[in-house]
């Protein structure tokens, strides 16, 4: 049997609650076997639409098929379901709790413990199997949250909010975990503000703001669209920084009429050369420009980052940029931002 | 349907097994039984054998010859089988359809006595006050006085035998009457023995007056017996024994049962629905089973927990009443009706409570939407008296077809005295099923709806237009 295309298909689905339209005409394919992040911002319809996906709520318009099923409700045991709002009973043992999970979602009596002995292990949590919820700490309880969402071995992982409340130590034990779940060939979504996380583990990403979508597409596809246009410059002499200085008129200058470039910023102890073109050749020509002006102490590409895409959609008031728009994304140096880099730091 | 049951299960564990739950709901009928199995233990016990002797000054010279006839052992013990058998006449009007068993038991238990009493007679004259101070005044003296101490003193005065020398009555006109005998005991005497001796001595002098009379003892003895009544209830069914007590207490008492577990398990599962709520950990169930599943789920799992309390409880009663022999009052199909009324009350209020917890975040919250089902809940319990009372007036058989009372109206209209008209149990029993699938359909919509709604909890209009909703 050929596998289904498609973990995840979402048609023209509309829900809203009241007046507020939380999902508005979506439309989202997720293929088999990827490993999606899900970003938006707070109120944008994220958790809402992981509901509809999990049939928890119903749209009011539009078909969302899961695992080709018609509904999440026909194939609920294939799919691992962490949710924001996440909890355990508080008087109950974590042994317990993850076995009654595992037996919930139709694993059989003897399996499910022996599951949960298995991945309280793999977690570090074997100490706490007969502690009672509440003992955890909230990192703990966390753990235990992700594990109780994957212990059925489902085919479909869906993790809202991941990250959140987790220290450095345990992202990375969460990034392995969901990295070793995707290996095993799994599908997971996961929704984040970490936008970090997001470019480091997915190999997809769509957004959503205001209920509608507004960014779908591969990691390398969004790279090849934020193709970097700004080049940072910091002058080794940074009299030049200074407007009031005659030699800052003429460093502009110098720039500004290099090939290509569009225009020319300055921010903090930088430069930022906005370019029209992708920059083959312009490092050159620049720290050239530079050299009688008593030399470049420093000189990169400035990559766009997710973080930078996600605030541009946002403040273009939530609409799909076209591709004219995310390049001046990247040309415009009022958007720098000291944070991830496009890609990594490998 | 086995995630149905995964939840039913781990609803009704998680109630049970909390020390409140195990505490305040078990132990004390656990308890209760065991004061009842031990009584009989307790009760069996041999009475304290009484030796001793009893002092006679027979002043009228009449009681003397008779009393030995009446001091043998045979006869205490005809006189104490003769009371015991009145005390189960007694007991048996009071509840004439107890079985002869362990009441009588009961009965003979606290009237047996062990005495090995001699009688010694003294002089006519000899003097009373000389003679009382020898009645053994203590257990030491007891001892010094060895086995067979004197416990008791006896002094007959002519004047209650013979009429003629009895002190002249103070007012004029009066009939004259018998003296009183003297009885002088030692404050360890047994109650039962001293009442042995007194009535032995009652006897000796009745059989001396008669004697003196010239009166035959044996035809006025039998022309004498207490006379007795024996009441009848005449009904449609034919005649029965009437039994106030338990007309009155059954269906209380079945009633009351009815609703304590309806109402600490429906409790239970408010709070339970709460916490799984305000915990968060309901979003975590939803995407392992659909809201249906778990709030019907809960309800079967308090539902257990609810008939836990009813088997305990009602399983102590009934064995109380086997014990007292009671329990022919009770007629195996009021246990069948009870126990189609315990589920459908149970799903009407175990609906509001799921529908209510899941539209809150806090119990606080949940006061105000209570108050509607508390007035529901309350009725019953004020109303039971007069409803008992008249069982078959317009308001009484208006109730009955009213959910979510009519449960609780039924059974104690059933379990009453007067017949409930056959055809109103059906069509009561109908009612509250199709009301109990009405009020599940419309707790599934709020249950859907609520709990995942945080925030201001809502009001009655509200939840009615989440019922309304698709």
């Amino acid at each position: 049997m050929q596998p289904p295309a498609a973990a995840i298909r979402i048609r023209g689905v509309t829900k809203t609650f009241g007046p507020k339209v939380a999902v508005r005409d979506l439309d989202l394919e997720i293929p088999m076997g990827s490993l999606c992040g899900f970003i938006g911002p707070n109120g944008a319809g994220k958790t809402t639409t992981i509901r509809m996906i999990m049939s928890i709520i119903f749209p009011d318009r539009g078909e969302i098929s899961v695992l080709d099923k018609p509904s999440a409700l026909d194939s609920k045991d294939r799919i691992g379901y962490l949710p924001e709002e996440r909890g355990l009973y508080r008087k109950m043992r974590v042994l317990a709790f993850l076995t009654y999970i595992a037996r919930l979602k139709g694993v059989d009596a003897g399996d499910a413990r022996r599951r949960a002995l298995l991945w309280l292990d793999r977690v570090g949590l074997k100490d706490s199997a007969k502690k009672k919820c509440e003992e955890l700490s909230k990192g703990m309880q966390q753990k235990v949250q992700f594990v109780a969402a994957i212990i059925h071995e489902p085919d479909l992982i869906i993790l809202d909010e991941v990250f959140s409340g987790l220290d450095p130590l345990n992202r990375i034990l969460m990034r392995q975990l969901i990295q070793e779940q995707h290996g095993q060939g799994r599908t997971i979504i996961f929704s984040t503000h970490a936008m970090y996380e997001a470019e480091q583990l997915c190999d997809r990403i769509f957004m959503i703001d205001r209920g509608v979508k507004v960014l779908d597409s591969t990691i390398s596809d969004i790279r090849r669209r934020f193709d970097p246009r700004t080049v940072v410059v910091e002058p080794l002499d940074h009299l030049l920084l200074k407007p009031e200085n005659p030699v800052h008129a003429r460093a502009v200058h110098a720039l500004q009429t290099l090939p290509g470039v569009h225009r020319v910023v300055h921010s903090g102890s930088d430069f930022h050369v906005g370019l029209d073109t992708p920059p083959k050749g312009v490092m050159t020509e620049i720290m050239r420009a530079m050299d009688p002006l008593g030399g470049v102490r420093r000189i990169e590409l400035k990559q766009t980052t997710l973080e930078e895409v996600f605030i541009a959609i946002v403040q273009a008031g939530g609409r799909e940029l076209s591709d004219a728009e995310l390049a001046s994304l990247s040309a415009n140096g009022a958007l720098s931002h000291s944070g991830s880099r496009m890609g990594g730091e490998s | 349907m086995n995630k149905l049951m995964q939840v039913a299960i781990r609803e009704f564990l998680a109630t049970v097994l909390t020390k409140a739950f195990l505490l305040g709901i078990l132990i004390p009928p656990v308890i209760m039984g065991g004061v009842i199995a031990l009584m009989p233990l307790l009760m069996n016990q041999k009475p304290p054998r009484t030796e001793g002797r009893v002092a006679l000054i027979d002043q009228s010279g009449l009681v003397g010859p008779l009393i030995d006839a009446e001091f043998t052992p045979e006869k205490f013990n005809e006189a104490a089988r003769e009371k015991i058998e009145e005390s189960q006449k007694v007991a048996k009007q009071l509840a004439p359809q107890t079985r002869p068993g362990p009441m009588n038991m009961a009965v003979e238990q606290a009237l047996r006595t062990d005495s090995q009493l001699t009688l010694e007679k003294l002089d006519a004259g000899a003097g009373v006050d000389d003679e009382k101070s020898r009645i053994s005044t203590s257990r030491r003296r007891d001892e010094i006085q060895g086995t067979n101490p004197r416990l008791a003193l006896v002094v007959i005065p002519k004047g209650a035998v013979d009429l003629a020398a009895a002190p002249k009555p103070t007012d004029a006109g009066a009939a004259p009457e018998f003296q009183p005998f003297d009885m002088f005991v030692a404050p360890t005497l047994d109650i039962e023995v001293k009442n042995q001796v007194e009535n032995a001595v009652e006897r000796a002098i009745t059989n001396a007056r008669l004697r003196n009379a010239g009166m035959d003892q044996s035809v006025v003895r039998q022309l004498t017996r207490p006379v007795r009544s024996n009441s009848i209830t005449v009904t449609d069914q034919g005649e029965r024994k009437s039994n106030d007590a338990a007309k009155m207490f059954i269906p209380a008492a079945f009633m009351f049962l009815l609703w304590m577990s309806v109402f600490t398990s429906g409790q239970s599962l408010l709070s339970s629905t709460i916490e799984e709520k305000s915990s968060r950990v309901m979003e975590v169930l939803l995407s392992a089973a659909s809201p249906m599943q778990i709030m019907v789920g809960k309800i079967l799992g308090q539902m257990g927990v609810g008939l836990l309390m009813l088997g305990v409880y009602g399983g102590a009663g009934i064995a109380a009443l086997i014990y007292f022999a009671l329990d022919q009052n009770i007629d195996p199909m009021n246990i069948l009706y009870f126990a189609v009324y315990f589920v459908i009350a149970f799903f009407l209020i175990a609906c509001m409570m799921s529908a209510i917890g899941s539209a809150v975040s806090e119990l606080r919250e949940a006061q105000t939407l209570m108050t509607p089902v508390m007035l529901v809940l309350i009725i019953p319990m004020v109303l039971w008296m007069p409803i008992l009372r008249n069982p078959n007036s317009v308001f009484a058989q208006v109730c009955s077809f009213v959910p979510p009372v009519s449960p609780f109206v039924m059974v104690l209209r059933i379990a009453g005295s007067e017949p409930v008209p056959f055809w109103q149990i059906p069509v009561s029993m109908a009612i509250g099923i199709v009301s109990v699938f009405v009020a599940a359909w419309a707790a599934s919509k709020i249950f859907r709806i609520g709990v995942l709604m945080y925030g201001k909890p809502p009001n009655l209009r509200t939840l009615l237009s989440w019922v309304r909703a698709a």
